[in-house]
């Protein structure tokens, strides 16, 4: 498997502030990657340098090409929402339809046109007659209609409801995914996306601190919730973080032995969302 | 090419105002001369070429002002808007979306004028015409006079463009760059400039510099010896054969180094311009 966004040594600063730190990934072709981090952690900063919106300092490679010298062209091959990009307010759906159609080799107006009629919205209306939520789906659709290698999204469903949310990603496993295509996905409701995901990378302070498929997470990390009595016993097999939990607290390990784990409570597999609160909260409460 | 033929489109869809405003004016001046005096002077040559001339010059004013405003807000909006993602999160480099811009102050928006201007001559002229109840044919002023203005129209688009290189290449800058008050930005760090210089140095080059390139292009583009601004319009210009050429001064304009000097420092913040943009997509 090829790796189609390579990342060596990336590192961008603003002023005295450091956004990113000597950060090191791959995207492989054909994964679906959540980059997840708290504001501030360099999430949008990374992305922006993979789509070749920000300089950088080290090496990053996308789909071959080098993102910042050469953004016109890697736009032919992929694409992006960013959570705070709007379409012009002046533009009628038509005419973006139109435009995209224009100037983007890949781009499938007829598919642009299935997915908002299938959103109920007309073509002769323009942005700033719709509501957050129609624009929302209008720019997913003409993203959608691009016949993109990558496609990077950026808080993507930020102000649709849970309707439309569970329908875009509805959209975007069944109707777009398919063996050509590689995702690269942020967004704060780690929960809505924890399915979808292949790999997760989870970035905090400029630094990736986890990088790991999403099956690799059940066999290297481990949570178990235990009582009073046997608290002692879990906490000598070296947790990274705990929590209380209805007067009981759960515990979890990395690279844990299991059977002396099971031997103690309930071992589970923690949710990407628990491991994160876990791995990022590490040094506040251990 | 074809991104050009999209982006130039584009450029019309989002500025719709580049045509409400001249056919505002035409409308203007259609109703004026429905509902003006005609005094004798629909008869009388020189008073005819300098009412055209006037009226060529209502439109220059307003398409200058236009310009301007168009080149500060054109790299500004969609940064401030934040759609500038979505533009670029298509196939279109940031060299291509500035230079399409300046296609369009230089070329589109000029020339929307300039048909205003030729609607609006000839429609007055067929209005007056038929209020003083002569011919027609006799009314279109007289060709070669109509001929000649749009040579002279022609004429002042290329050598506007050329000799105003340096302001439209600041404008850019400035529209790249700022992250408010476009307008103030663009006036104020040269005034600044100014008054260092004259404070801390004693000298007046900037000023000059600014000044001779602002008020500079009529003695640059056309001969003194027949024609100058603060003298008005000399009256029998016209009235000969092909008088137009002697105003011109082609070959002075394009051998002055002030000329070319100009249009590099021009290039150059265009191509800053271009930096920026490649750089500045937040706010």
């Amino acid at each position: 498997m090829s790796s189609l966004i390579q990342a060596r040594g990336l590192s961008k600063r603003f002023g005295s502030q450091v956004a990113l730190d000597r950060v090191d990934f791959d995207v492989k072709h054909g994964r679906i990657v959540g980059l997840i981090g708290p504001n501030g952690a360099g999430k949008t900063t990374a992305l922006r340098a993979v789509l070749g919106l920000t300089s950088y300092d080290g090496q990053l490679e996308v789909l071959g090409r080098e993102p910042f010298r050469e953004r016109a062209r890697l736009m032919e091959e992929a694409s992006f929402i960013a959570d705070v990009a709007v379409l012009p307010s002046w533009l009628s759906v038509d005419h973006a339809i139109e435009l995209v159609g224009g100037v983007h080799p890949r781009f499938r107006a007829s598919r642009a046109r299935t997915l908002l009629a299938g959103a109920g919205i007309a073509g002769g209306r323009r942005m700033r007659e719709l509501s957050k939520g129609m624009k929302t789906m209008v720019h997913l659709a003409l993203t959608m209609a691009i016949d993109a290698r990558l496609l990077v999204l950026d808080e993507p469903t930020l102000g649709l409801d849970i309707l439309a949310r569970r329908g875009f990603y509805d959209a975007l496993l069944n109707d777009y995914m398919d063996d050509t295509r590689t995702i690269l996905i942020t967004t704060h409701q780690v929960e809505e996306v924890e399915n979808l995901l292949t790999d997760v990378l989870f970035i905090d302070k400029g630094r990736i601190v986890l990088d790991c498929s999403m099956q690799d997470i059940a066999t290297r990390y481990a949570a178990i919730t235990v009582a009073d009595e046997t608290l002692a016993a879990a906490r000598a097999e070296r947790p990274f973080y705990e929590r209380p939990l209805l007067g009981k607290r759960i515990l979890y390990f990395e690279q844990p032995n299991f059977e002396r784990l099971a031997a103690l409570g309930n071992v589970s597999t923690p949710s990407v969302a628990d491991l994160f609160v876990a791995k990022l909260s590490r040094g506040a409460s251990a | 090419m074809n991104t050009y033929v999209w982006l130039v489109k584009r450029e019309f869809w989002e500025n719709r105002t580049v045509w409400i405003i001249p056919a505002a004016i035409v409308a203007l001046l259609t109703l004026a001369s429905l509902f003006g005096q005609i005094e004798g002077s629909v008869f009388d040559t020189a008073e005819r070429v300098r009412s055209i001339v006037g009226m060529m010059f209502l439109f220059f004013a307003a398409m200058s002002l236009y310009s301007y405003w168009y080149l500060l807000d054109c790299l500004y909006t969609d940064r401030r808007d934040q759609s500038v993602l979505f533009w670029k999160s298509l196939p279109i480099s940031d060299t291509d979306t500035v230079l399409s811009k300046l296609f369009f102050a230089l070329v589109a928006i000029p020339l929307v004028y300039f048909a205003a201007a030729d609607a609006a001559s000839l429609l007055a002229a067929f209005v007056l015409s038929v209020r003083a109840h002569s011919l027609l044919g006799n009314a279109l002023w007289q060709p070669d006079v109509w001929l000649q203005l749009q040579a002279l129209w022609i004429y002042i688009i290329v050598t506007t463009g050329i000799w105003y290189l340096p302001v439209t290449g600041w404008l850019l800058l400035v529209s790249a760059w700022a992250r408010r008050a476009v307008m103030l930005w663009s006036v104020l760090p040269p005034l600044a400039v100014m008054l260092a210089e004259r404070l801390f140095v004693g000298t007046h080059v900037v000023s000059r510099a600014i000044g001779g390139r602002l008020f500079g292009y009529a003695s640059s583009a056309f001969n003194d010896q027949t024609y100058n601004f603060a003298g008005g319009w000399p009256q029998n210009q016209f009235a000969g054969s092909p008088p137009v050429w002697r105003i011109l001064d082609p070959w002075g304009f394009l051998s002055s180094p002030a000329t070319w000097i100009g249009a590099l420092v021009g290039a150059a913040l265009i191509a800053a311009a271009i930096q920026l943009r490649m750089r500045r997509s937040d706010h």
